[in-house]
């Protein structure tokens, strides 16, 4: 799998929309789907219709009594897409944690510095 | 919009939005009792296959199986809104209880057959029973993998 951003998916709706898709369940219903993510009816609409078209996310509408129900899933497309699009957060995160812990070790060291000397006892001597 | 890949914790929201996810799959109320009645009609059939008249086949029995486990993955699904592929090796943390779910099966029901032949039928019912319970807590255990599998995204296919 190559790590490589996906602009449909960049935006954080859609991320979510998709990441929450890639977790492993076959199909996720909208409300599962718009609950998990935190968006509201209409953002959680949009955004799919916009993954649909794009051939990300493969939708179907069903009724269960006279309620309808809309299942969403990741098309294997979307997935790699998403699945790059994660491997490429996950080294950005890494990278970025990796130079907080050089800022951090640097801003030690230069406080190891600042701080007096300990001469060790048995070089100063018996004087 | 916001912009993900400024926001350094869009990787941290997913996984909350994935623990929120996972939290959803916990099975109805009627989930377990209807795996028992699956594995209490899956055990019935070596008794069947040696107690009923010779008309009487075990295909009904294993007929019947199949539709209660097809209507207990559906209800599940309908219930909890995310369909999972209950059934299958697909999540690591759970393989380990799906492998033992088969083996604890086959086990019981050649252990069963072995019983009934010899005469110790009380015994043979008392296994199944048994059976019927580890399986149970075996498919729960099941279930608390995939769960995990869930919130780690570790289920993708």
């Amino acid at each position: 799998m190559t790590a490589r951003p996906d602009p449909l998916i960049h935006p954080i709706t859609r991320l979510s929309i998709c990441g929450l898709l890639a977790t492993g369940a076959d199909w996720i219903e909208f409300a599962a789907l718009r609950d998990a993510a935190g968006v509201s009816d209409s953002v959680l609409s949009k955004q799919s219709r916009v993954l649909e078209d794009a051939g990300y996310v493969e939708v179907r509408k069903g009724a269960v009594g006279r309620r309808p129900r809309t299942w969403f899933r990741l098309t294997p497309q979307g997935r790699q897409a998403v699945e790059g699009h994660l491997a490429w957060l996950a080294e950005m995160e890494e990278a970025v944690s990796a130079s907080t812990r050089d800022v951090q070790q640097a801003r030690s060291l230069a406080g190891d510095r600042d701080q007096p000397r300990r001469v060790p006892p048995s070089l100063l001597g018996n004087s | 919009m916001p912009d993900a890949a400024r926001d350094p914790a869009a990787l941290e929201l997913l996984r909350v939005q994935r623990s929120r996810l996972a939290d959803r799959l916990r099975p109805p109320w009627w989930y377990l009792p209807g795996i028992a009645i699956v594995w209490a009609l899956t055990f019935a059939a070596p008794f069947s296959s040696r107690f009923s008249p010779q008309g009487v086949r075990i295909w009904p029995i294993l007929l019947a199986v199949l539709a209660v486990a097809c209507l207990l993955q559906w209800g599940l699904a309908r219930a909890t809104g995310v369909a999972v592929a209950v059934g299958s090796l697909r999540y690591p943390s759970g393989r380990t209880a799906e492998i033992a779910i088969v083996v604890l099966a086959a086990a019981t029901i050649w252990t069963e057959f072995f019983l009934i032949d010899r005469g110790l039928t009380g015994v043979a019912i008392a296994v199944a029973a048994l059976a019927v319970l580890a399986e149970a807590a075996l498919q729960q255990a099941h279930m608390r993998g995939i769960r995990k599998d869930l919130r780690a995204g570790g289920g993708a296919t």
